[in-house]
């Protein structure tokens, strides 16, 4: 049996003990996003334009991510509007700064790695990197779109009638609990995953100067803070779409009553 | 936490001068942004700004595997910025392809770092590298910026945790690179104690909480770790390619492990804090819970947030593999070498923290139904 295979099996062994069926369904999306995830390289690779690709693949995974984990219906609903709104601003900002950065591809530490391949290949590699730059924020929206909603339907569950003006601030206060410890997500999931890089640069030592400018280095830094950049615009896009959810509810309550 | 009120009620009378804030914070960029633009007296490589270009016809070119793409040959006039050839002028070439995967296209404005050479008095030079100071230091500052004005007093908070963590973490690195990579299992191992006992204690402060919670984190990770090893030997690593690992200088396995347990400590700590302060809040509203009720409620939290989590972890590890994954597709590799060769290592190390991210939950749970206050105040 392969590695994969078993640590796979592990894993979903005890997401079913921890989480029942939520914990099989959860372990269910994962593989489901590796599927939409692979199939986003392909569709790529036969020339499909990686920015539409990506958009269709990551509203997707969005879906999948946010409607297959127990959630109640408002929250989910909630959840899903925010977090498309979030990819499409993120989109409206990624663009540019990638064009503007230009660290799109490989750089002079991947030449190894390159040995024996064509690069010539005839795909523009600056879409390639602003879709890997938003596919690798997709999990951080969802995670964080989910958390605000759920903790946003709380507060109404336990307060029906609380102003819209109120929970705007409420939604600001549950972004601010759950800020940090995301962001630490975010710092230690990337940084462990470029570990062998940053030790590349002290080892070869490189000049502070060379790493700032550094294809790769800047392409990894800015990844990070596109996912930052996610989580933070969540916060109030989701408290905003929760409110104006809870508007067209009391609205259409309020309709029923007169009639 | 009672000082921490007092400076959180503080940042709330400033409400009244939000304006000012976003001025200011508005100014700031304005100057960082304007400054990295005119830095180049700072480097010590010869940056040139490129003042005119004359472009060369296109050439087709096609590769073994029918790839078509388009070169380009274009001659850049340019300017040196700073250093010892300050105001010199110059006369580059540079070829650059359609895909532009290892080159790009120069433009009149570009800054570039070349390396000059003085050949019987005559100077050239040829382009290494554009300068990227200036989109990076622009997107630190609206991440920074829009922290603060957000979230005020808890985005700061984030920013210094971030921050703390990541001098820590260059230390660390400095550490590695003086033993020659021989410790790095041990020194980010015992590293990882400090970084989550750092970052609790800026989140929650010195309180049983935060005990609890990196108990938590560090015995989630640990014992995803374990596991992981014990399957290792099971499977006799089957299926995984240290050698498709990038950019590695030292041992392989060791920096493997190393990478997935900084990869997955932040994620269990995200969650055990989760679980945990919203176990202490129900204690505090339900005094009179059982702590066979709160094992439970610790539980059913845990489990709406394991799946969610995972994913953030899984698209950080492999969504960074699309680029290298692509050009092996298109140089006529099969879909399982190029899984094999490119996102089989991503793939571990999201199922590794997946099941740390798992244990924590009855972990954090049975933590908490154990060593919960009996009276939990307000």
């Amino acid at each position: 049996m392969s590695t994969i295979t078993l640590l796979g099996l592990i894993l979903l062994v005890l997401m079913v003990l921890v989480g029942g069926k939520a914990g099989a369904q959860s372990f269910l999306a994962l593989i489901l996003n590796f599927g939409l995830l692979f199939l986003a390289i392909v569709l790529v690779a036969f020339h499909f334009s990686p920015l539409i690709v990506t958009l269709v693949v990551g509203v997707m995974v969005l879906a999948l991510t946010i409607f297959m984990s127990s959630g109640d219906d408002l929250s989910s609903t909630v959840a899903f509007i925010a977090s498309a709104m979030v990819l499409v601003l993120l989109v409206l900002l990624i663009v540019p700064v990638e064009h503007w950065a230009m660290v799109q591809g490989f750089g002079p530490e991947d030449s190894e790695d390159l040995e024996g391949l064509s690069v010539l290949v005839g795909i523009n590699f600056v879409q390639v990197t602003i879709a890997t730059a938003i596919l690798s924020t997709l999990g951080a929206i969802a995670e964080a779109a989910m958390a605000i909603a759920a903790g946003l339907s709380e507060i109404l569950e336990q307060h029906p009638q609380v102003a819209l003006k109120a929970l705007y601030g409420d939604g600001i206060a549950v972004g601010k609990q759950i800020i940090g410890t995301t962001f630490n997500t975010l710092f230690f999931g990337f940084f462990g995953g470029f570990l062998a890089l940053f030790i590349w640069f002290t080892g070869v030592h490189y000049s502070f100067g060379e790493i700032l400018n550094d294809k790769i280095f800047v392409a990894e830094i800015l990844m990070i803070l596109f996912s930052m950049l996610s989580v933070l615009l969540t916060v109030p896009v989701t408290t905003w779409v929760m409110t104006r959810a809870v508007a067209g509810k009391r609205k259409r309550g309020a309709h029923e009553a007169t009639k | 936490m009672g000082e921490r009120a007092i400076i959180v009620q503080k940042f709330g009378i400033q409400q009244t001068h939000r304006w000012w804030a976003w001025l200011l914070v508005l100014l700031v960029g304005a100057v960082v942004v304007v400054g990295t633009h005119y830095d180049a007296a700072l480097y010590r490589d010869p940056i040139m700004r490129v003042t005119a270009v004359t472009q060369q016809k296109a050439t087709k070119e096609t590769d073994d595997f029918q790839n078509v793409d388009y070169q380009t040959g274009q001659t850049l006039h340019g300017v040196i910025l700073n250093g010892r050839y300050r105001g010199n002028r110059l006369t580059v070439s540079n070829t650059y392809s359609a895909s532009g995967a290892m080159d790009q296209r120069y433009r009149v404005g570009s800054q570039l770092f070349v390396v000059a050479h003085q050949h019987h008095g005559k100077f050239s030079a040829t382009v290494k590298d554009r300068k990227r100071d200036t989109p990076l230091v622009f997107m630190i500052w609206l991440v920074v910026g829009l922290l603060l004005l957000i979230l005020r007093f808890s985005g700061l908070m984030a920013f210094l945790s971030v921050a703390a963590n990541g001098v820590l973490f260059f230390l660390a690195i400095l550490l590695n690179g003086a033993t020659q990579g021989a410790q790095v299992l041990w020194i980010f191992g015992s590293l990882s104690i400090g970084f989550a006992a750092l970052t609790l204690w800026l989140v929650l402060g010195r309180t049983r909480q935060m005990l609890i919670t990196l108990a938590t984190t560090l015995g989630g990770t640990l014992l995803s770790i374990v596991v992981a090893l014990t399957v290792f030997h099971l499977t006799h690593e089957r299926g995984m390619f240290y050698e498709s690992m990038q950019y590695v200088t030292q041992l392989p396995r060791p920096l493997f492990l190393a990478e997935t347990l900084l990869g997955s400590l932040g994620a269990v700590m995200d969650e055990s804090t989760d679980i945990i302060s919203s176990l202490y809040a129900l204690k505090r509203e339900r005094p009179e819970l059982t702590p066979r009720q709160i094992f439970k409620s610790g539980r059913q939290i845990g489990s709406t947030i394991m799946g969610p989590l995972i994913n953030v972890l899984f698209f950080i590890f492999v969504a960074d593999t699309f680029p290298m994954a692509l050009l092996y597709l298109k140089n006529g590799n099969s879909w399982g070498y190029t899984f094999s060769m490119n996102m089989s290592m991503g793939v571990v190390q999201s199922l590794i923290s997946g099941i740390g991210i798992v244990l924590a939950v009855p972990l954090a749970s049975y933590l908490a139904s154990r060593w919960l206050p009996k009276e939990v105040r307000a």
